[in-house]
């Protein structure tokens, strides 16, 4: 073997899968074509575009910075590949008062705002691509999801309910200050000390403002259902 | 060009004398300055470990905090440690096989620096916040340039040596290290450029950054070591190597299958389809080019018990290379696509394999290559056949410990996710056990090689014993020692008398 030979079945051996598995598919995936709606359908209209409200592109990358994405994945598999979807919290919610049962699969479209999808590592803590809508709707029912977040990033054991959780403290997201007047809004409250608070800093609103922004169970059109048959 | 090739014993011995000394700085640097990040790496490993059972411990500081201590940790471990493992073993075993010295120890040195510069400012960028939350890519953006820079400066060397050699026969480890040091630099160029500097599809992106893993570790990782490996075995045996055939169909395996794997763990994220059950597919077949290299090599070393039980080059390399095998059923038995790879695909296991294949195969291997690259470089025997042994052990019980647990455990909590009928705590409870055997099994790695180094450093300050007898593993300095009598110090070995 000659190292003429030897080049040219390297570059054969490791182009022909560079080609087909990282640069066509990257450059296809780059411009994906928008997916219309059929007329039918009256609640939506257009094409499917998941917007996303609050701060996305900068919390992702504080939760990007703040390694989250090892032990929570941000995406819900369709039933071949794991039994996400039958979990009532995950793909969506199971029974939502409004809207019924909104759990779907993880789409292309759900990261839109954000660079690299964190759909993660490993799974020690739940998956996220619906903390925004759990949060809001179980967690928090009828408190204040915004303060529930920043209360469960001090310390996730704070809260009774999740004594076990694993999840890692960060009060370095917070900033203990002398409280002037009355509270601010977003506090966090020290037991024992009726003269300081923990106010989040920027870092932890950015990312709270993108937790709260992931609530992937929109109604998709038919060409990206998995399960057509089920209503949505 | 006659003149160059030498024709006697003693010309040949002169030769390797010199490359050993043209390239003693260049390779203990790597290997002394790996061995620090190794140990930093697995103190970072041990935090991060506790930190998963126990997460109130050290959380008051946000650079110890568990997301940036991980990524601390397996940066290290593989930027580190790893790559520079491999480049001593490169830049030495292509000199070698090549039968050139080196000229330019000065500039690998030089260059060495920087990409230490590069790895201790990554690593102090992912403890401040500022990493890129891609895994294994988690260095600040400016790091890349850096390593690749220095890289290429490093093992530019071994490639003219390689092109200089002359005409003749090209062994198999030249072939392994020649395909490893182009597939690092094309893997490597691809994933940075794809992510961070083209902007394409969020979800290919993390598509991209998870074959970047796979092939890191197949198609960089696992060449130098089985170059090493077809090195070592033959050379300390004095067997010839089992099957050269066989050596052949496992180097171009590799080469045909690697490059596919790696986007299994994408399996259901909105790609395409056929991304994931290819990775797969090609991720559990790697099983054919890890059993040809690991068969052939065993082959040839378990062929003399006698030198197999003494050797430490050896020892560490036979337990790299079962170390490979298990790697290998484990690529099969992880990725069924029906059954284990949903369980697996988020669970320790993932954590399980790669400490597996870089610790318990590639570092194992690298361990044996350096037992018997550092006393030809420093021309100095070991210092202690107890810190060896040593050593030997709790590295090998460490490893064994953290890749079984993390692979069996992965299984627990995979069944304990996919049980979607409990609540999702009773799955995340299940991995308490294991990461706590996780902790202890650190720690004992950690022991290991803390004594590792400062034996290597040791080596460095050429404190080594100056003796011509090689330190074994069995205690035989005496007369029936093939050496001879212990005592007569010819330190300066073959050749000496031209040596300086």
């Amino acid at each position: 073997m000659s190292l003429r030979t030897f080049i040219l079945g390297l570059t054969a051996s490791f182009g022909v899968a560079w080609l087909a598995i990282i640069v066509i598919p990257f450059f296809k995936m780059r411009d994906l074509a928008p997916i219309p709606f059929p007329d039918a359908q009256d609640t939506t209209a257009g094409v499917f575009f998941p917007k996303r409200a609050g701060r996305v592109a900068d919390g992702a990358r504080v939760y990007a910075e703040n390694g989250c994405y090892l032990c929570h994945t941000q995406v819900v598999r369709p039933t071949y590949a794991g039994t996400d979807l039958y979990r009532p919290d995950w793909g969506g919610l199971k029974a939502d008062p409004d809207r019924g049962d909104t759990r779907r699969e993880t789409n292309a479209f759900d990261f839109i705002g954000e660079k690299y999808a964190q759909i993660g590592v490993m799974r020690l803590g739940p998956d996220l691509s619906n903390v925004g809508r759990r949060v809001e709707m179980i967690n928090a029912a009828g408190g204040n999801p915004t303060k529930w977040l920043y209360a469960h990033l001090k310390n996730p054991r704070d809260n009774p309910k999740l004594w076990q959780s694993t999840c890692p403290p960060h009060p370095f997201l917070f900033e203990k200050v002398a409280i002037k007047g009355s509270p601010s809004p977003d506090a966090i409250k020290i037991p024992g000390d009726d003269t300081h608070e923990l106010v989040p800093n920027s870092d932890a609103k950015a990312l709270v403002s993108y937790l709260l922004s992931m609530k992937k169970d929109q109604a998709v059109p038919p060409t990206l259902n998995f399960a057509p048959g089920k209503k949505d | 060009m006659s003149s160059a090739i030498p024709t006697t014993t003693e010309q040949d011995a002169l030769l390797r004398a010199g490359i050993d000394r043209s390239l003693r700085h260049p390779v203990m640097f790597f290997l002394t300055s790996g061995a620090a990040w190794l140990a930093v790496s697995i103190f970072l490993g041990v935090i991060a470990s506790i930190k998963v059972h126990s997460p109130g411990f050290l959380s008051g500081w946000a650079f110890l905090s568990y997301g940036r201590v991980f990524p601390a940790h397996m940066n290290a471990l593989i930027y580190g440690w790893g790559m520079q493992a491999a480049f001593a073993v490169i830049i030495w075993l292509m000199a070698r096989l090549s039968r050139k010295e080196c000229t330019a120890a000065g500039t690998i040195l030089a260059a060495g620096h920087v990409w230490n510069l590069g790895i201790t400012l990554g690593v102090i960028g992912i403890l401040t916040g500022n990493g890129t939350g891609m895994h294994w890519m988690e260095f600040p953006v400016f790091a890349w340039p850096l390593l690749l820079v220095s890289y290429f400066i490093i093992i530019t060397w071994s490639f003219i040596h390689f092109r200089v050699k002359g005409d003749g026969h090209v062994y198999i480890s030249q072939w392994y290290l020649l395909a490893a040091m182009i597939w690092f630099p094309w893997i490597f160029i691809t994933a940075n450029v794809l992510l961070h500097c083209l902007q394409g599809n969020p979800v290919m992106a993390a598509g991209i950054n998870a074959w970047y893993r796979s092939a890191l570790t197949f198609l960089f990782f696992t060449p130098v070591a089985l170059g090493a490996a077809y090195y070592l075995a033959p050379k300390v045996s004095g067997r010839p190597v089992f099957s050269y055939s066989l050596a052949k169909l496992g180097f171009w395996s590799l080469a045909v299958i690697a490059p596919w794997a790696g986007m299994q763990k994408l399996t259901g994220a909105p790609i395409p389809y056929f991304l994931p059950y290819v990775g797969a597919a090609a991720t559990a077949l790697l099983f054919i080019p890890a059993c040809a290299a690991a068969v052939n090599t065993l082959k040839t070393m378990l062929e003399d018990r006698e030198v197999l039980a003494s050797s430490p080059s050896l020892r560490f390399t036979v337990a790299g290379i079962v170390g490979l095998l298990i790697l290998a059923v484990a690529a099969v038995f992880l990725n069924l696509p029906d059954t284990t790879l949903p369980m697996t695909q988020f669970s320790l296991s993932g954590y399980g394999f790669d400490i597996l294949a870089i610790y318990g195969f590639f570092t194992f291997v690298m361990f044996g290559a350096t037992y018997f690259i550092v006393p030809r470089v420093t021309r100095r025997e070991w210092l202690s056949r107890r810190l060896i042994s040593t050593h030997f052990l709790f590295s090998a019980y460490g490893v064994t410990f953290v890749a079984l647990v993390a692979l069996f455990g992965g299984l627990q909590q995979g069944l304990g996710q996919e049980d979607w009928q409990h609540p999702w705590m009773s799955a995340a409870e299940r991995a308490y056990p294991y990461a706590v055997a996780t902790t202890f099994s650190w720690c004992l790695i950690l022991f290991s090689n803390i004594f590792f180094f400062l034996h290597l450093a040791l080596m460095w300050l050429r404190l080594g014993r100056r003796s011509s007898h090689p330190t074994l593993l069995v205690a035989s300095h005496g007369s029936d020692s093939p050496h001879g009598e212990e005592g007569d110090i010819d330190n300066a070995g073959p050749g000496h008398a031209h040596a300086h």
